[in-house]
């Protein structure tokens, strides 16, 4: 039986990136992460949600991300995050790391 | 990058941890809810949206375990993991843990006990600025060349213009004085000194002045600096004792300063006046009364000052035959001179008996790790099998040996606390420094550090020759456990050879010093002791400078004493019995008729009553009577040896002699008595001769009465007894005689306590740690003597031959150790009293006591092993 790609396999270290990058654009809670990423990538990107919070104590012990409880839309409380400048710093780091990684697999995928 | 400050995150972090709990679990409930809203929005059931929700999501509880553990400290859990394992690992083997700890416990605990007492006593430099530099300048002459004399001040002021080795020269000499006034009478150690003297040791007086050199001059009149206890003692510690007058021997002197506490040279002195020598002494050559100071210029050595002392000698030598022919300089340091050559000795073997028993307990500990270590080898090739790196095992490893160690250790310091107070308790009243010793952090880090290095050799040695291992050859040992590990085992060899030379040389040394202690103990004084208190009474110089009065003062005090009927005898002399006192007289043989040759006699004047009280038995003629006294004819009573060395064939009673051939006096031998012999002055028997003291008296008086009273009454009415003859007259130390004799042996007998009690803890201990080793190692070849026995080798010839190869061992170990004991006898031969440094009984009896436990560990397994059934034994594992 051939197996179609599957949903929500990411690539090791890849979930950590994706987080801060949707937290570019402003402060967001675990829910409104996960639905981000969902979204954007057209549901390719399922994040196993079970492994987001831990995810997310990684950033805060690095201190690439804080948190902040604060009322969500619908008046709940609810914790959002906010990238730091250290962050940011990193998101810039690993995107290129990132591209350039993406870019050599293409490569081979094309030429080999 | 930012690990501080992750550190700091981490570490907030666990002070709110319930909170972050609370929040996580919020967190994650809203999570829930707005997933399950959106499950509802795309039109599932309630129930559906509620279970796909979680679905999704996944185990809340695994979650929060994750996120928790991004806040850990991964190096310490894994440290933690290992300490838990290790000592989950020592509680599953109590009885190894046990042994290997206390092991431990016992040779750290004496090693830094018996450092901080070495180090307090003899490395730690004493307390005095430049103190390393500080000599001693003393002469020794042929006259007397077995005493150690100060300088006469015509010699000292030719070093003083002569010797360019020294910065600072000073002099002193010391008395006791009778300080009289404000409470009870009261004998201080007085230094007379020179102008220099406190300057010398760079102390500055807390109140008042220093002594000047005008003082000398005495332009201020007599004036005298305290010491800090006797300012706190008799002058309740007041500002205004500065200018106030003391009484010394009956004289006024004003109290010029204060020293600041703890200054007391030499050797607890209370009072310095200043050093106000005769025209006399400061002419007399051959007067060598005052002991002088150096201080050694930077640079200069010990040796490089002697050498010039040497020549200024020999140049004294030639230019003042008459007083300093073949006179010497000897140089010594202070610490030296303060320490004493006896108590160095000694020191330094219970350093040496330390290290042995300190290396038997690492031998042991060793030993057990290793077995411990081959018993594990299986499991530590299957975790290996299962992924675990080895330098994972490795540190898991020695992580069990540093926590053993540490245990270990801890319960070392504990022990070297109780140790040294022990000691302290125990100590002779009169050991060197024992004030400063204390345990110390030092001493506590120094213990730290041999268990830490005990506990890495230890563990280092068993986990590499476990870990190196390859995992097929390992699990497969079932099958080659017929041949033991070759390397191990002469490891394992060597150490109990080691431990068997080790704890040999430990148990003769003791035995030998218990020997010596003994017959010490057995030592005959020729005296009745029991019952006898006796003190010492210093008369006031400026009251009884005359014979006279001496013995007037003698005559009455007698008669006080005698009054007295708790007092069942009563007794004064110039001099001590048994205190390591004597007078020696210096005259020639010839005025006995004998060959001319100089002697040397111990000679004592002593009151009526004397012998009989002190229960010396009379050999011939007469006891001393209350009519040998002045102006009856002159009368002595000698001891049995001098009357046969000088007699022998006659009765030397009604003989008289000249003590000198130009002697005015003359003196009739009354009477011969037995010996006494003092143990602090060798034991041996001298020749001994007595005056009656109210025809030699003397400005020394020794009170020595017999009562069945306790002592602290004896005390107090001695007291009454003196005081009611004069009232300004304080006394000695009052003390049994008993103690006085207990005293002299005190420091012999401590000392050899402390070596046995060493003795015989590293004899358990190497007894323990032989029999554990031979007894394992036999234990692994029961699979081997199995093989032989089913192949037709009968019981006996398979125990002899694991007998043989304990029997090996044990003898090897015990050459090495008799060959040690021998050396380390030639060095204690001077510590050993009346004992001639080689006893073989006591080498042999330990050689047998090792030989027969190593027997023993191998006999007990090897008949288990042979008594069961061969195939059994082949299935041993």
């Amino acid at each position: 039986m051939v197996r179609t790609a599957s949903k929500n396999e990411l690539l090791p270290g890849t979930l950590e990136m994706l987080i801060l990058q949707t937290l570019t654009r402003g402060a967001r809670h675990g829910y409104g992460i996960a639905q981000r990423i969902q979204e954007i990538s057209d549901d390719v990107l399922q994040v196993e949600e079970g492994s987001l919070y831990p995810a997310l104590q990684r950033l805060l012990v690095k201190g690439w991300v804080k948190a902040e409880w604060g009322s969500s839309e619908n008046n709940r409380r609810a914790r959002y995050y906010t990238l730091t400048s250290a962050g940011r710093k990193q998101l810039g780091f690993e995107a290129e790391n990132f591209s350039r990684m993406v870019q050599a697999i293409a490569r081979v995928m094309e030429n080999a | 990058m930012g690990s501080v400050a992750e550190w700091f995150r981490k570490l907030t972090f666990l002070l709110k941890r319930n909170q972050f709990d609370r929040e996580l679990e919020e967190e994650m409930r809203l999570h829930l809810e707005l997933k399950m809203r959106k499950n509802l929005d795309s039109g599932m059931s309630a129930e559906e949206a509620h279970y796909a929700a979680q679905r999704q999501l996944g185990n809340f509880t695994r979650m929060e375990e994750e996120s928790r553990q991004s806040w850990g400290f991964p190096f310490l859990e894994s440290l933690l993991q290992d300490i838990r394992y290790g000592l989950r690992g020592l509680r599953k083997a109590p009885g190894f843990a046990v042994v290997a700890t206390l092991t431990l416990a016992l040779g750290i605990g004496a090693a830094t006990c018996i450092f901080s007492i070495v180090n307090a006593v003899l490395l730690r430099p004493l307390p005095y600025q430049d103190a390393s530099r500080m000599v001693y300048l003393w002469t020794v002459t042929p006259l007397f060349s077995e005493f150690k004399m100060g300088q006469s001040i015509p010699n000292l002021n030719d070093i003083k213009a002569r010797s360019h080795s020294f910065d600072q020269i000073t002099a002193f000499n010391t008395d006791t004085r009778n300080l009289t006034g404000e409470g009870d009478p009261k004998r201080v150690s007085v230094a007379a000194v020179s102008a220099n003297f406190i300057s010398f040791f760079a102390v500055h007086p807390i109140l008042g002045r220093d002594l000047q050199p005008e003082d000398a001059q005495r332009k201020s009149g007599n004036v005298v600096v305290i010491s800090y206890s006797l300012w706190q003692e008799r002058f309740g510690a007041k500002d205004d004792v500065v200018g106030r007058a003391i009484t010394l021997d009956g004289q006024a002197y004003t109290v010029a300063g204060v020293l600041p506490r703890g200054f007391e040279f030499p050797d607890k002195t209370l009072a310095w006046i200043p050093l106000v020598p005769t025209a006399e002494q400061t002419n007399d050559r051959s007067r060598w009364w005052y002991l002088s100071l150096a201080k050694l210029r930077p640079g200069v050595s010990l040796e490089q000052a002697q050498s010039e002392m040497d020549s200024i000698a020999a140049g004294l030598s030639r230019e003042y035959p008459k007083d300093a022919e073949g006179i010497h300089f000897p140089v010594m340091t202070l610490q030296q001179s303060v320490i004493g050559v006896e108590s160095k000795s000694p020191l330094l073997v219970l350093l040496a008996a330390v290290g042995f028993l300190l290396l038997i307990a690492c031998a042991n500990v060793s030993n057990l790790m290793l077995s411990r270590g081959m018993e594990r080898q299986r499991e530590i090739a299957l975790r290996a099998a299962l992924g675990a790196s080895r330098r994972r095992i490795l540190r898991q490893l020695l992580m069990e040996s540093l926590l053993l160690a540490l245990i270990g250790g801890l319960a070392g310091v504990g022990l070297a606390i109780t140790g040294i107070s022990v000691f302290r308790a125990l100590a002779p009243p009169d050991f060197p420094r024992m004030e400063e010793l204390r345990p110390e952090l030092l001493i506590a880090l120094f213990a730290f550090a041999i268990s830490a290095l005990a506990g890495i050799l230890c563990g280092l040695a068993p986990a590499l020759s476990t870990s190196r291992f390859d995992l097929n050859a390992t699990m497969r040992e079932k099958n080659s456990a017929v041949t033991d590990s070759r390397r191990a085992f002469s490891l394992r060899g060597t150490l109990v050879v080691a431990e068997i030379a080790l704890a040999l040389i430990l148990l003769t040394g003791s035995a030998l010093m218990v020997q010596g202690l003994s017959r010490l103990l057995k030592f005959e004084t020729g005296l009745r002791i029991d019952n006898l208190v006796t003190t010492d009474l210093v008369l006031t110089k400026s009251r009884y400078s005359s014979e006279d009065s001496q013995r007037i003062f003698a005559r009455q005090l007698l008669d006080s004493l005698h009054a007295r009927p708790e007092f069942s005898g009563a007794a004064l002399s110039n001099n001590s019995v048994l205190a390591g006192l004597t007078s020696l007289m210096s005259i020639d043989a010839s005025v006995f008729g004998a060959r001319a040759e100089k002697i040397n006699l111990e000679s004592r004047s002593v009151s009526a009553g004397f012998f009989e009280a002190l229960g010396i038995r009379l050999i011939r003629g007469r006891f001393f009577d209350d009519h040998d006294a002045k102006g009856t004819p002159n009368v002595v009573i000698v001891n049995e040896s001098l009357a046969r060395r000088f007699f022998s064939d006659q009765d030397p009673i009604g003989r008289i002699f000249k003590l000198y051939a130009d002697d005015k006096e003359q003196y009739q031998i009354v009477g011969v008595v037995a010996e006494t012999r003092d143990i602090r002055l060798g034991g041996d028997r001298r020749l001994q001769i007595y005056f009656p003291i109210l025809q030699q008296p003397g400005g020394v008086v020794y009170a020595t009465v017999r009562s069945a009273l306790d002592p602290a009454a004896v005390a107090s009415l001695l007291k009454t007894c003196v005081w009611a003859v004069d009232r300004e007259q304080p006394l000695g130390r009052v003390r049994s005689v008993a103690d006085v004799v207990h005293a002299s042996v005190a420091e012999p007998r401590f000392r050899s306590r402390l070596v046995m009690v060493f003795a015989l803890s590293g004899l358990i201990l190497s007894l323990i740690g032989i029999y554990g080793v031979i007894s394992y190692g036999v234990t692994r070849r029961t699979h081997e003597m199995g093989i032989r026995m089913a192949l037709g080798a009968q019981p006996g010839n398979v125990r002899g031959l694991i007998l043989r190869d304990a029997v090996r061992l044990a003898l090897i170990g015990a050459g090495i150790g008799a060959a040690g004991s021998l050396m380390l006898l030639r060095l204690l031969a001077n510590q050993l009293y009346g004992i001639k440094a080689n006893d073989p009984a006591t080498l042999i009896g330990a050689a047998l006591l090792m030989l027969i436990v190593a027997v023993a560990a191998s006999y007990i397994p090897a008949r288990r092993a042979t008594k069961i059934d061969p195939v059994i034994a082949l299935r041993c594992e």
